[in-house]
């Protein structure tokens, strides 16, 4: 279980004060498929780095099956982030200089490198990339590298993905793709916080959420 | 996957990767270059001062000077157990201490110096070679000219003011007032012309410690003659040895300044290049976090490489420094080439300073990186 209680988040300048969030509450129970939709600014990736320990809230409480995560040393938020969480980016971020495989084995939720190769092996063969292991990011497709981002995401079995706006720079074919993954995910027991502009994840969600302005 | 990541992105970023290992192999190149040369310099400039035998003459301080250099020694004796003063201090600039007693006298015909000579002492306590030869009692060595002369050779014998000697050795031709010279012990001497326990000069040879100031010796020299033996003075034969000595210290002054030009600049050079190589990779730092990765694991990860850079830069710095002062070292330094030998354990000095001083170089950027806020990278562009 996700809980937000009255979670503010306000960025400074020298210049002026943001408000990204302003008190946001929220609950998201264990294997929901959460969809977070609203305007270009309005907090999504804020809200979402937030849930997963990468940017601490101005105010607020932020508990993860009631382990207040923001109360964790900046050791003990990495190792639970490691276990329990996976990002999805739209800008898929994969490190240039390592092949599929390698960006896939990324995650520090595991240790063992065997099985962690047996993992992205077996994922690489699920999502359609057996034959591109070996390739770099720059010689894969979007499409390719979304997916291969998805399998770092999902390579330790995380209890939680948060995708932001995962199909934000694919076309249809590929955002259902990726829809269609998180879905079988989920359909796993996972959960799902998905920020997203369009309609790709509406089917499939148990709630859309619609953030304005920093609010609900 | 540590030591994976940082050898992928070095081949992936060579460019990068190159032009600090050039930065850091010029830094040691540099200074292992100027160390075998100033190394190798020192060693010939104490050879040719040994070769050149003694430069320094510790006298009573009374000792008329015209006299002296009339006669070739003073007219004034002091106590014998003076030498042992030198024995006392530490740090100091006379080396290879030689009491001897010197008298002229008339032997066969002929004016002839006594020259009693002790055996030599160390005041720094270093074992060295002695530069004089040692002598037993009743052996002599004889000077060219006298030998010549005389028609003597090794194994003679020969009576000096009523005691007899054989000789041990007939010198070769100095073509100074050596060459008229009888050398025998100081003992015996002594007793000879009735002077026991009294020495007229003390031979020393200056370890070329220039003070730090001038490039003149002999100022630092009187004033610890005057902490140790107040009662004498002492003169310098000014030699080629010295000129030398004084170009090397030149030399020296202008590595050191140059050294820490260099390093400022290196350290400079890799500390930009640091920090452009962080700030490329920013994206890749926040999903290293993102991915749950610790600061201290992505640290490694920059400064693995620094120290990849400072052990390939050290080893081809030493290389190409070493060569290179094997090379031009003997032309900049005026010095034969046999002299100039590759110092090993530079190498070994090299392969630990270079990686500290990269990564020291490196540590703020990596620092600036690994700090950021990886929400603030990660937000879409």
């Amino acid at each position: 279980m996700i809980q937000l209680e009255d979670v503010s988040k306000i960025f400074e300048s020298p210049l002026k004060q943001v408000e990204v969030l302003i008190k946001i509450t929220l609950e998201v129970k264990n294997g929901e498929f959460i969809v977070v939709k609203g305007p270009s600014g309005s907090g999504k990736t804020t809200l979402l780095l937030s849930i997963g320990g990468m940017l601490r809230p101005t105010s607020g409480n932020i508990r993860i099956n009631d382990k207040n995560i923001y109360l964790l040393s900046d050791r003990e938020r990495t190792k639970f982030r490691a276990l329990n969480i996976g990002f999805v980016f739209q800008m898929f971020y994969l490190i240039p200089y390592l092949n599929v495989l390698e960006n896939t084995m990324l995650s520090g939720g595991l240790k063992d490198i065997g099985t962690k190769r047996g993992k992205a092996l077996k994922l690489a063969e699920d999502l359609g990339l057996s034959d591109r292991v070996m390739h770099r990011p720059s010689e894969l497709s979007a499409g390719e590298c979304q997916r291969v981002a998805l399998a770092r995401a999902l390579i330790h079995q995380p209890e939680i993905i948060l995708a932001d706006e995962p199909t934000g720079n694919l076309d249809k074919e590929n955002s259902s793709e990726v829809v269609r993954i998180l879905a079988h995910y989920h359909q796993n027991g996972g959960t799902v916080i998905m920020a997203t502009h369009g309609d790709d994840a509406d089917k499939i969600a148990d709630r859309i959420i619609l953030l304005n302005k920093g609010e609900i | 996957m540590i030591i994976r990541l940082i050898i992928k992105e070095i081949v992936y970023k060579k460019f990068n990767f190159l032009l600090a290992l050039l930065g850091v192999s010029f830094a040691v190149a540099f200074f292992v270059f100027f160390f075998t040369a100033n190394e190798a310099s020192t060693r010939e400039t104490i050879r040719l001062t040994r070769d050149m035998g003694y430069n320094l003459r510790i006298i009573p301080k009374d000792t008329d000077m015209n006299i002296f250099w009339t006669t070739g020694y003073s007219e004034y004796t002091m106590p014998e157990d003076y030498v042992d003063r030198f024995l006392q201090f530490k740090d100091f600039s006379f080396a290879h201490l030689t009491a001897t007693l010197q008298k002229k006298i008339s032997w066969q015909n002929k004016e002839v110096i006594l020259t009693g000579i002790a055996p030599e002492i160390e005041p720094s306590g270093i074992k060295r070679t002695a530069m004089i030869f040692s002598i037993e009692p009743a052996q002599v060595y004889v000077g060219f000219e006298l030998a010549k002369d005389l028609q003597l050779k090794q194994g003679d014998e020969i009576e000096v003011l009523g005691k007899y000697f054989s000789i041990k050795k007939t010198l070769s031709e100095t073509g100074s007032i050596d060459d008229i010279r009888i050398y025998g012990t100081l003992a015996e001497f002594q007793e000879m012309v009735d002077l026991k326990g009294r020495i007229n000069e003390i031979m020393a040879l200056n370890c070329l410690c220039l003070s730090p100031d001038e490039n003149d010796p002999l100022p630092m020299l009187r004033e610890q003659l005057d902490q140790v033996l107040p009662e004498a003075k002492v003169v310098m034969n000014t030699t080629i040895a010295n000129a030398r000595e004084r170009q090397r210290h030149m030399l020296e002054e202008y590595f050191v300044l140059t050294t820490i030009i260099v390093i400022i600049v290196i350290a400079i050079w890799i500390g930009s290049l640091a920090m452009i190589n962080a700030k490329e990779r920013e994206k890749e730092t926040g999903i290293l976090r993102a991915t749950g990765h610790s600061v201290l694991k992505i640290s490694f990860i920059f400064l693995g490489k620094a120290l990849i850079i400072g052990i390939i830069g050290a080893i081809i710095g030493y290389t190409i420094g070493t060569v290179t002062a094997l090379k031009l070292g003997p032309g900049i330094f005026m010095i034969t080439k046999n002299s100039m030998k590759p110092i090993y354990s530079l190498l070994a000095w090299a392969i630990i300073s270079a990686p500290v001083f990269t990564m020291l170089s490196s540590f703020i950027p990596i620092l600036i990186a690994v700090m950021k806020d990886p929400a603030v990278t990660l937000r879409k562009e």
